[in-house]
């Protein structure tokens, strides 16, 4: 009970604290702003299309679904004097015109043709957007190219140009579906994804932090004198190293708390089973950081004396913990690796997020974090009895 | 002849090859205010962080009511109270928070923690400013508190270490008048300071500290009495007779 009352008491210094409070609750979200500000969320092409509608029929209104229904494009509709004004005024590089009688010339079996206006060359995304737009292009002068021939051949059948044109519509909306040539993507080295690929490794990062903060604790209480008194007092070193561990290892937790439900908001990169399995493996990490960050406390003699153990410490951790790089199993690297705390973390992150594995699939790395952690707490109170200063 | 509460033999404690004390005895008779004098360095603290539970002799035996320090640590912190010679207190809580906070550590349920924390305060002259921030005090409130907390579990033995240092006479006195009406109620006390008329005033016995030793040890007036004239010659006489008057650390 007393431990829970030095771990209260801990929260409630660290809530009185505006500054330590604001500094700790503003990192995670000023991380996830700069990570989003700096990828934007975005791992593939994402452009607009300008597009003049001067015909506004039936074609060129297929024209414009087929070209919104393609992935990362949005089409933006500008009248003829708007889109001259934007590309006088090089707002835009690159702008398609639909002429009048589009619609009409394409029903009459006319040639019709469209329009690029750009500037420059358009620039890379308009390039871009033009080859989109022409692969659309072409996709319709194929259908049509198919339903002139049926037609074709099934005249003087008594079939009407409705009929006709119901059943090619389906044919050709089945090909869609299930073309005959599918392309497929096969992603080495990993998710394409930014965020599922080194937000596992920022939020390790993070955890990692409470090492310093964990490790200052008992430094500040002898700093202070309380710790003494605290010692004078029917507290056991047991009981005060118990509260001061789940003291920290829940400011680590809600830090980290705070960083995984903006990732959760900001870049979808989880469901609610993986987001509730990051969490346990979030809790679990803290823990194992706590204890650590406990051992540091208990031999340290000063603030500075501390912080800079748990420097060296978090440092030798991200160099060989591969947090924000991926260590290929059979190199000697890998062996290394396995001395770096977060190495576990980081491995049980990847195998729920970018794995599609459950916790019992990481159950072997979490059985370290939880031994590290038991062993930390024994180490600490163990050091702290028998090293100069200490009880 | 009141039993005794507190019997320290033959204590020793080095740091490295500095030897902070050196053979100290001495006793404290229940409900006695018995003060422990001596310059910079002469090796009080070390003797009371011992008394204390907090620093383990390295050799000697210490008992308190009864118990062995070294065997039933636990027992011993339940009969003691410590008010150090360095502010001891969380400043960013309040009064009654730092007091309750402490309370609860020595045992006391919330309820009883309170109740004792708002007696303390009042024998303090702080019951106005129980919910203000400790860091907003002045020097003389913090001793008071400071003070309050070793009170707190009502201890039947207190160490005192400097507890009136760097305050203004106003505190200085209601710390005085605190410690006498706690004697009236038998509780024992190790008192040490710098000021010899304070320790004159307080101190039924005291034992004057030099090189880690324990150089005197008497009632202020037979120490006095040694020196000739018991009525002329001051606590400081004696202690400047006994440590010299060449300069510490």
């Amino acid at each position: 009970m007393r431990a829970i009352y030095i771990a209260l008491n801990e929260v409630r210094l660290y809530l009185r604290d505006k500054g330590d409070l604001a500094f700790s609750l503003l990192l995670p979200i000023v991380t996830v702003a700069l990570v989003y500000a700096a990828f934007g969320g975005e791992t593939r092409f994402e452009g607009d299309a300008y597009v003049v509608d001067e015909d506004n029929g039936l074609y060129s209104n297929i024209l414009i679904d087929q070209l919104e229904a393609v992935d990362g494009v949005d089409v933006e509709l500008l009248t003829a004097s708007e889109a001259d004004a934007k590309l006088d005024n090089s707002d835009v590089l690159l702008v398609l015109f639909i002429p009048e009688n589009f619609s009409e010339d394409l029903k009459s079996g006319e040639p019709t043709h469209l329009l690029f206006k750009q500037r420059g060359n358009a620039g890379d995304e308009g390039q871009i957007v033009r080859s989109i737009i022409q692969g659309v292009v072409s996709e319709i002068n194929k259908e049509f190219t198919v339903r002139s021939q049926v037609a074709e051949i099934v005249q003087d059948r008594g079939i009407t140009q409705d009929q006709i044109e119901n059943n090619v519509q389906e044919l050709l909306a089945e090909e869609r579906a299930r073309p005959l040539v599918g392309v497929n993507e096969e992603v080495l080295g990993g998710s394409s994804d930014f965020e599922t690929q080194f937000l596992p490794g920022i939020v390790t990062m993070y955890v990692l932090f409470a090492v310093s903060m964990t490790a200052r604790i008992i430094v500040e209480e002898r700093r202070n004198g309380t710790l003494e008194r605290l010692l004078s007092t029917r507290l056991s070193v047991g009981q005060l190293f118990l509260g001061k561990f789940l003291a920290n290892m829940s400011r680590g937790f809600v830090q980290t708390l705070i960083l995984l439900v903006l990732s959760y908001i900001v870049f979808q990169m989880f469901t609610p089973l993986t987001f509730l399995q990051s969490l346990v493996i979030a809790l679990l990490f803290t823990a194992a950081v706590s204890a650590i960050g406990l051992i540091i406390a208990s031999i340290a003699h000063s603030e500075e004396g501390a912080s800079w153990i748990a420097v060296v410490f978090s440092v030798i951790c991200f160099m060989f913990g591969g947090t924000f790089f991926q260590v290929a199993k059979d190199s000697a690297f890998y062996s290394i690796s396995r001395i770096s705390i977060n190495t576990y973390a980081n491995d049980a992150f990847d195998t729920i997020l970018t794995g599609g594995g459950s916790l019992a699939n990481v159950s072997t790395d979490l059985l370290v974090l939880v031994g590290v952690t038991v062993v930390g707490l024994m180490i600490s109170r163990y050091l702290f009895r028998i090293v100069a200063g200490g009880k | 002849m009141a039993e005794d509460f507190l019997v320290a033999t033959d204590l020793h404690k080095s740091f490295h090859d500095f030897k902070a004390v050196n053979g100290v005895s001495f006793s404290i008779a229940k409900g006695e205010i018995f003060g422990l004098l001596g310059p910079n360095g002469a090796g009080k603290t070390t003797t009371i962080r011992m008394l204390s539970t907090v620093l383990e002799a390295d050799s000697g035996e210490i008992i308190i009511g009864g118990h062995s320090v070294r065997k039933k640590a636990e027992s011993v912190r339940a009969l003691i109270g410590v008010c150090p010679q360095e502010l001891a207190l969380y400043e960013d809580l309040s009064a009654m928070e730092n007091l309750i906070f402490f309370g609860r550590m020595d045992g006391l349920n919330t309820r009883d923690a309170r109740a004792q924390a708002e007696e303390y305060l009042k024998l303090m002259g702080l019951q106005d400013r129980a919910k203000g921030r400790v860091a907003k005090f002045s020097g003389g409130m913090k001793r008071r508190i400071n003070l309050a907390i070793a009170l707190m579990g009502n201890p039947q033995l207190v160490f005192m270490d400097e507890p009136t240092v760097g305050i203004d006479p106003q505190s200085r006195n209601r710390i005085y008048e605190t410690i006498e009406g706690l004697q009236s109620k038998g509780m024992t006390i190790l008192y040490t300071t710098h000021y010899m008329e304070e320790a004159d005033r307080l101190c039924d016995r005291i034992a004057i500290m030099d090189g880690g030793k324990i150089i005197a040890m008497d009632t202020p007036r037979a120490l006095k009495a040694q020196l000739g004239d018991s009525e002329k010659a001051t606590l400081e006489d004696v202690f400047l007779n006994l440590t010299g008057r060449s300069l510490r650390d």
